[in-house]
């Protein structure tokens, strides 16, 4: 589970450690989760009621997490590894662009947008190769899965012009 | 009706020309999206769903199983010529595999894999048909509180399973499990943390979570990663094993292949376990311990084909409880209630053509693989030198149209863009997704055979006590618990994963 660019931190007193992130975090869920189902009625064990089960559940997180926290004080741990933005901002700005495009204009749009846009993360990326690609990824798909499979997804959608 | 017969209806609905070709399809996309690094068999299968849409549901579910042991054989492929294990499954068939391909034996390596996987797949076969009807007749007899306990314990199980941390997994697995009351209450539809969201009234969707947090995390986590993969160069060798090697082969192949059968059994991803618990058993009983992780094909031998017999008996506690025990099964859940079927006791009851045609269509799939695959590794080799920055862009493109397909909505994508991230965060942490994906998929099971069971007995929780079935499944739990955190036996499960 661990990434091979950078070496695993050692153990330090870094105030950040993995395990007091990991802590904080579930404790933020925990809290968050205690409130969106506030307003659920808990019932009785007889009659158990919606809210029991999210009420439960979301202390038990909120219990592990101060476990976790606590644990990070008493002993060393790593230190929380570096989160680099690039990639992940890349391909989250794909995915949405897809999203966004592929009902309204259609996915002979969406599929080459996500391509571009996520094909930025790789610090390898080439202009020409990745155009070509796209364009044959979208050709290729559109070939597979309207042609062949018939799924109703949008291709094309010109308002007036064009609806396949 | 015997075994015999059972087999026969099965073989009689599997061979039909039509079934055949979707078996033969199944197989070859699957290794074909399998193969490609990292890309395990949940994400394979998640992506491939829509083409088994306009299927009936006997060949959808054929084709299935077939997408799925392609997907499990292109990561033993990927394992082997690049030292990139799609899944937990294949990273022991990576150590030994990986270094008989620089040895110049990768095609004895892929050989060795794929004949063990047949073999085993050919046992497993016969093992979940024999077991089908009495494990069926015994979930008909599980009540309420039965179910619950036998949750608990496979959530426990996962729990022991999971690497690292025994506190950080079941921090996920309660996540997991909290992740899934979200949507409508199941007694009083009442809407439960959806801020008003009519998108997940319904609750979140399977799949969105894990091709989220399994699929797009892996991504992201590989674009930090640059280039590292060493394709094999080079000569490939002969695909067929000598004489020796089949001769030192064939046992590692069947212990394996038992062991494989009675994990994959249990509930709580006990298949995972396998091909570890086959590679340490070979070691100890190899005249020649040092040849391991140098290319010892008994290494490959027993791991794969444990890993086969795991993947496939897997079904067993789907098919018969209607207990996913771990995510691809729950992937195919999800698969089963898109084409109208709740998977349960009541499967093999209501539609024996269904049933049985699914188990021998996994016999036909493992005989296909090794017919299909072998003569295309050639193929295989060339798919896995295109270079990742291109290879990534493909996978979220496939995954995408996989996902809005589901249910032709793009708010699926959006959301499992957001799982991608929260995933990508959670590993960062130090958390593992696998334990959280499993509690998300009994959560619902979880909560609804907890509220029965309390109804029924007024809500007194010594119901759990009283009845012997949970109270002995209970108690097996707190047992491995209470094992799992004892500080000896942690360092033991360390040292079985960190065999590397």
């Amino acid at each position: 589970m661990t990434d091979q660019t950078h070496p695993r931190p050692g153990p330090g007193r870094a105030l950040l450690s993995q395990d007091r992130v990991a802590g904080l975090t579930l404790i933020a869920i925990s809290g968050f989760a205690l409130w969106a189902s506030s307003d659920l009625a808990t019932g009785t064990l007889r009659f158990i009621g919606p809210g029991m089960m999210p009420k439960l559940l979301a202390a038990l997180v909120g219990v592990t997490g101060v476990i976790l926290l606590v644990l990070s004080f008493l002993k060393p741990g790593d230190a929380m590894p570096a989160i680099p933005l690039r990639g992940p901002v890349c391909v989250l700005a794909g995915i949405l662009a897809f999203a966004l495009t592929v009902q309204t204009v259609g996915f002979a749009v969406a599929a080459p947008l996500l391509a571009l846009l996520a094909g930025l993360a790789d610090k390898d990326m080439r202009w020409g190769e990745l155009l070509g690609f796209a364009a044959f990824m979208t050709v290729g798909c559109i070939l597979v899965f309207k042609v062949g499979l018939n799924l109703p997804i949008p291709v094309l959608i010109i308002p007036g012009i064009i609806q396949y | 009706m015997d075994l015999m017969s059972n087999l026969a209806l099965g073989f009689q609905t599997a061979m039909s020309l039509q079934n055949l070709g979707l078996a033969f399809i199944g197989c070859l996309v699957g290794t074909l999206i399998g193969i490609l690094p990292g890309v395990g068999p949940i994400a394979t299968i998640t992506m491939l769903l829509p083409i088994t849409f306009g299927i009936d549901p006997v060949g959808a579910l054929i084709m299935l199983a077939g997408i799925y042991y392609g997907a499990q054989y292109g990561g033993s492929t990927s394992a082997i010529l690049v030292n990139i294990p799609g899944e937990a499954g294949s990273v022991v068939t990576a150590l030994d595999g990986h270094a008989m391909a620089k040895k110049g034996r990768a095609g004895a390596a892929l050989g060795i894999s794929a004949i063990g996987s047949f073999i085993a797949g050919c046992i497993a076969t016969v093992v979940i048909a024999a077991l089908a009807v009495p494990l069926t007749d015994l979930a008909l007899r599980f009540g309420p509180t039965d179910y619950f306990a036998l949750m608990v314990m496979g959530l426990v199980f996962a729990v022991v399973l999971a690497h690292g941390s025994v506190l950080k997994a079941v921090a996920m697995i309660l996540l997991g499990i909290l992740l899934s009351t979200i949507g409508s209450d199941l007694e009083t539809g009442q809407a439960r943390m959806t801020f008003g969201s009519l998108h997940l009234a319904d609750g979140i969707d399977f799949a969105v979570l894990a091709m989220g947090i399994f699929g797009f995390a892996e991504v992201l986590r590989n674009l930090e990663g640059g280039e590292q993969r060493d394709v094999i160069k080079g000569t490939m060798g002969p695909l067929l094993p000598t004489r020796d090697e089949m001769k030192r082969s064939i046992a590692p192949i069947l212990r394996g292949t038992g062991l494989g059968s009675v994990l994959g059994m249990l509930p709580g991803n006990g298949a995972v376990l396998a091909p570890f618990a086959s590679y340490t058993l070979e070691k100890k009983l190899s005249k020649r311990p040092q040849d391991f992780g140098k290319g010892a094909i008994e290494a490959v031998a027993g791991p794969e084909s444990a890993n086969n017999a795991g993947a496939q008996t897997s079904f067993i506690p789907l098919l018969t409880l209607g207990i996913p025990p771990n995510a691809v099964m729950a992937i195919m859940v999800g698969a089963m209630m898109i084409q109208g079927i709740v998977p349960g006791p009541q499967v093999m009851t209501e539609s024996p053509t269904l049933f049985w045609g699914m188990i021998a269509s996994m016999w036909i799939g493992n005989l296909m693989l090794l017919v299909i695959n072998l003569p295309m590794v050639g193929m295989w080799v060339r798919l896995l030198k295109v270079p990742y920055r291109l290879l990534f862009p493909a996978i979220l493109i496939f995954s995408c149209i996989g996902i809005y397909s589901i249910d032709n909505n793009p708010m699926d994508v959006v959301f499992t863009g957001g799982f991608a991230i929260a995933g990508y965060l959670l590993i960062k942490m130090g958390f593992e997704p696998a334990p959280l994906l499993l509690g998300f998929v009994l959560g619902h099971l979880i909560e609804e055979n907890l509220r029965r069971a309390m109804l029924l007995s007024r809500g007194e929780l010594s119901t759990f006590a009283e009845n012997p079935l949970s109270l002995i499944l209970l108690m097996v739990s707190a047992g491995l618990l209470v094992l799992s955190a004892l500080p000896t036996l942690r360092a033991k499960r360390d040292e079985v994963f960190v065999e590397d």
